[in-house]
């Protein structure tokens, strides 16, 4: 099991396109991913429900703590840090 | 966020507990038409555009069975919540592709600042649990649907 707190990038924080996409790359791994904030503790969400996730409420500039548990955790971490720490550059 | 108490989200006449029409787009402009009619929206075909341009930035099926088109829009008057249910579910072009059967629209006016989104977190946090979302199944009667998005959202 690994677990990261990682910055959330993108200006509208967590919420419409970054969180899809976020849980887009969580649906793409096997490993059981959960979300929270810090203070959250044990208490983390289903990282792949974009309901759950957007529930957080985590805007831009916030952390976020992310668990991951199974075979692929580790090529999950780095993909959904990607996700959270890339700006977005394609604003309509 | 700081809701005024007297001057509600929600309000009786921004829910239908039927008769939405049974597609995704229908069902947006007949809430929109409710927000239109409760005085919310100064102008449907401006927040109509609003809506549908944040759908294409990414689906507001969230999955679950809950469809919750948002938008922040120079129409609207005051923060809204619209609310309608379809029983029979409808595609809203949903993330875990199931039929949405709860569908809420959110509209803020241009100058709220984060308030829709904050809005839209509450709600969110609230709809996660099944028996929020049964209990807007089967609420009998608008006051039932606005006293649970209420203390959803407040």
């Amino acid at each position: 099991m690994i677990e990261r707190t990682v910055t959330v990038v993108p200006e509208d924080g967590l919420h419409a396109r970054p969180a899809t996409k976020f849980v887009e790359t969580v649906n793409e791994y096997d490993s059981e991913i959960t979300v929270g904030t810090p203070d959250d503790g044990d208490d983390l969400v289903n990282a792949g429900s974009i309901l759950a996730v957007t529930g957080l409420g985590i805007k831009t500039g916030e952390s976020i703590t992310i668990r991951a548990e199974g075979e692929d955790e580790q090529e999950a971490m780095s993909a959904l840090e990607s996700v959270l720490t890339t700006p977005e550059t394609d604003e309509e | 966020m700081a809701l005024n108490e007297d001057n509600p989200p929600l309000t009786t006449d921004l829910i239908a507990l039927d008769g939405a029409p049974q597609n995704k787009e229908g069902v947006m402009e007949f809430l929109l038409d409710l927000a239109v009619d409760a005085g919310r929206v100064t102008d449907f075909d401006q927040a109509l555009q609003d809506l549908q341009e944040r759908e294409k930035q990414a689906t507001t099926g969230v999955g679950m069975g809950i469809g919750i088109p948002h938008a922040k829009s120079a129409a609207v008057v005051q923060p809204t919540i619209a609310f309608t249910r379809v029983p029979e579910g409808i595609d809203f072009d949903a993330v875990d592709d199931e039929p949405a059967t709860l569908i809420f629209l959110l509209l803020v006016p241009e100058s709220g600042g984060e308030d829709h989104l904050e809005m839209l977190s509450s709600l969110s946090r609230s709809l996660v649990h099944e028996a929020t979302r049964e209990a807007l199944l089967e609420a009998e009667s608008p006051e039932r649907v606005q006293e649970i998005v209420l203390e959803a959202v407040s």
